[in-house]
């Protein structure tokens, strides 16, 4: 790729990234969404430990925990609904036109929403975990988060590129959104690290992309990790070719569709 | 391309799209549907031939889903055509999409590039990076169609303040920054009140004249196809029914003139073969007169015996009912199963 078409997508990136601060409502939602979700879920743990009931690990600890998985979720912007209703309306005729690549350019376009939404989210989800739980993880354990979760949110949002780009066979992409989104929650461990789960959703979640995702960058504040940082890399790696080869496929598909059933 | 080359060229050109259909009502009909659909295949276009030359302003017409749409699509290389051989700008839209889209623009009406939240000067700034315009050459740009297109301030308004005609001159400047040779427009005055229509008809006209871009633009207002071009091909059912001049297009199918007469008489009593009165009171007559069957002169010596004539407007009918009337002639639409 020449550095002028390089410079296109990053065009995408800064107009989406513009765009994505001038939408400072979508933005303000997410964060008190997400002081709301580690308000309660902090009560809860306090509420399970006060009980005496076993918890495999410190309840602090599991506020940080869902305070980074919610991190990662919350920071990928759901870029299928905006393919989709490009689809819908029309207006992807627009963008199949331009002499740029319908998939990279949508990519980018979502990645600029995820640069501005990351460090806002990161530091709510940092400041509502500390003011919940009085307590903050090593920052070494914090520092690898970070770029973990930074790449597992890029992934999730590639993953609902792949599902929007289904809008080309479907009316609505929104079901299989929620069933992914379902699968994700459980096996990927959002709320509860896997470790407590039961073995055979453990050993079903291994065969998925979703550990990776979110159980597996958020237990580096749990102290004992899920993968090593360099299995998680591996894995990382594999599961965003595989990304990336399906969604290939799936628009040279969707343009083939769009040659048999019409714009 | 060779300067004499054709803009657009297309022989035989075919496409057709594979719709399922419902089977029936009954119940029995709905639960075979939920597992096999009843395919048939339409022909949106069907063996379409015409070329344009470079610089010609064409209009395209067609009623709904007379296969306009799917013509410009596969003229930017978004369709793949079934059959046949399109050539734009010399070059295979469908095989060459990127290298085309360098040299073609495209304005869809119902449609927008410009960024909702965003001033249009980030929309055009993007598009710069997206057509590889040297930086300085495209702020010149952007400022010369900001002039001409008499932006002004709306390069710097959020596109979601702009009324539609703001917009629609907004869009079109977008498709012109990377000074394209061809143009499709499809329906670019939709939903515009008259006096943005008749801006945007009016700008239309001076960028492909001054920089003779070739437009071929698709509308069902007629007011555009006579202010903007000089030519039309008229599409039904994806087959050509006409390629000509507006003007002959009026000659050839204009079998009648609206005839207007002010007399002295309150109303005027014309029984002629070939005459029809549309209206009669208060001193005016409006006649549509068959000039094949009866000519004007005859018409007007009938009134005259009647009663004097104060005044007289002579008009042809509206392209529209000269359109609606190659419609009705053209065969039915092909499906098979």
């Amino acid at each position: 790729m020449t550095a002028a078409q390089c410079a296109k997508y990053v065009a995408f990136a800064r107009i989406s990234a513009t765009q994505a601060r001038r939408e400072r409502s979508e933005l303000y939602g997410r964060m008190v969404f997400f002081a709301v979700i580690l308000g309660v879920f902090s009560s809860l743990w306090r509420a399970v430990a006060e009980a005496g009931m076993p918890v495999a690990a410190d309840p602090r600890s599991l506020v940080w925990y869902l305070a980074a998985t919610e991190w990662i979720l919350l920071s990928a912007p759901p870029i299928h609904i905006e393919i989709q209703e490009a689809i819908r309306r029309g207006d992807v005729v627009y963008r199949l036109g331009h002499p740029a690549s319908f998939v990279l350019a949508e990519f980018a376009t979502g990645f600029g929403v995820l640069v501005v939404r990351a460090p806002i989210l990161g530091l709510t989800a940092c400041l509502c975990a500390f003011a919940f739980t009085g307590w903050m993880p090593p920052l070494t354990a914090l520092l690898i988060v970070v770029p973990f979760g930074f790449v597992a949110s890029t992934l999730i949002m590639a993953l609902c590129l792949g599902i929007g780009l289904l809008a080309f066979w479907l009316q609505d992409v929104a079901p299989v959104y929620w069933v992914w989104q379902k699968l994700m929650f459980v096996l990927g461990g959002l709320m509860l690290p896997l470790a407590l789960y039961p073995a055979f959703i453990q050993q079903a979640a291994v065969f998925t992309p979703f550990p990776s995702l979110l159980a597996a960058p958020a237990s580096f504040v749990l102290g004992t990790s899920l993968v090593t940082p360099g299995a998680l890399i591996r894995s990382l790696i594999l599961w965003s070719g595989v990304t990336a080869f399906a969604v290939g496929w799936m628009f040279r598909r969707a343009i083939a569709r769009v040659t048999i059933n019409g714009g | 391309m060779p300067p004499t080359a054709a803009a657009v060229e297309l022989k035989q050109l075919s496409k057709s799209f594979r719709v399922g259909r419902p089977r029936g009502t009954g119940v029995g009909a709905r639960l075979r549907d939920l597992f096999s659909r009843d395919i048939q295949t339409v022909a949106a276009v069907d063996k379409l031939s015409f070329s344009i030359a470079p610089g010609e302003r064409v209009a395209f017409i067609g009623p709904n889903g007379a296969g306009k749409s799917t013509t410009l699509k596969m003229l930017a290389g978004i369709l793949q055509p079934d059959a046949g051989d399109v050539r734009v700008l010399g070059l295979v839209p469908s095989r060459q999409r990127r290298q085309l889209a360098f040299q073609i623009g495209t304005v869809f009406g119902q449609r927008s590039q410009l960024w909702y939240q965003l001033p249009p000067r980030d929309t055009f700034e993007l598009l710069g990076r997206v057509y590889e315009i040297e930086p300085r050459a495209h702020r010149r740009r952007i400022d010369t169609l900001s002039s001409v297109f008499e932006l002004g301030t709306l390069v710097n308004t959020p596109v979601r303040h702009l009324s539609l005609g703001e917009r629609m001159r907004c869009e079109i400047v977008a498709s012109l920054l990377h000074s394209p040779r061809m143009l499709f427009l499809d329906e670019p005055t939709i939903g515009l009140d008259v006096s943005a229509k008749a801006m945007i008809r009016e700008l239309l006209w001076t960028e492909s004249e001054r920089d003779r871009v070739t437009l071929l633009l698709t509308s069902h207002d007629t007011g555009d196809m006579e202010r903007v071009c000089s030519r039309a091909i008229v599409i039904n059912h994806g087959r050509l029914l006409w390629d000509g001049p507006i003007s002959a297009l009026r000659r050839t199918y204009l079998k009648a003139k609206r005839v207007t007469l002010w007399s002295e008489a309150e109303r005027l009593e014309l029984m002629l073969p070939g005459v029809r009165v549309l209206s009669s009171g208060s001193y005016r007559t409006e006649l549509e007169i068959a000039l094949e069957i009866t000519p004007l002169g005859q018409v007007v010596d009938a009134a005259l015996r009647q009663a004097a004539i104060r005044d007289m407007a002579i008009e042809d009918a509206p392209l529209d009912e000269v359109i609606r009337a190659l419609y009705a002639a053209s065969p039915p639409e092909g499906v098979s199963s």
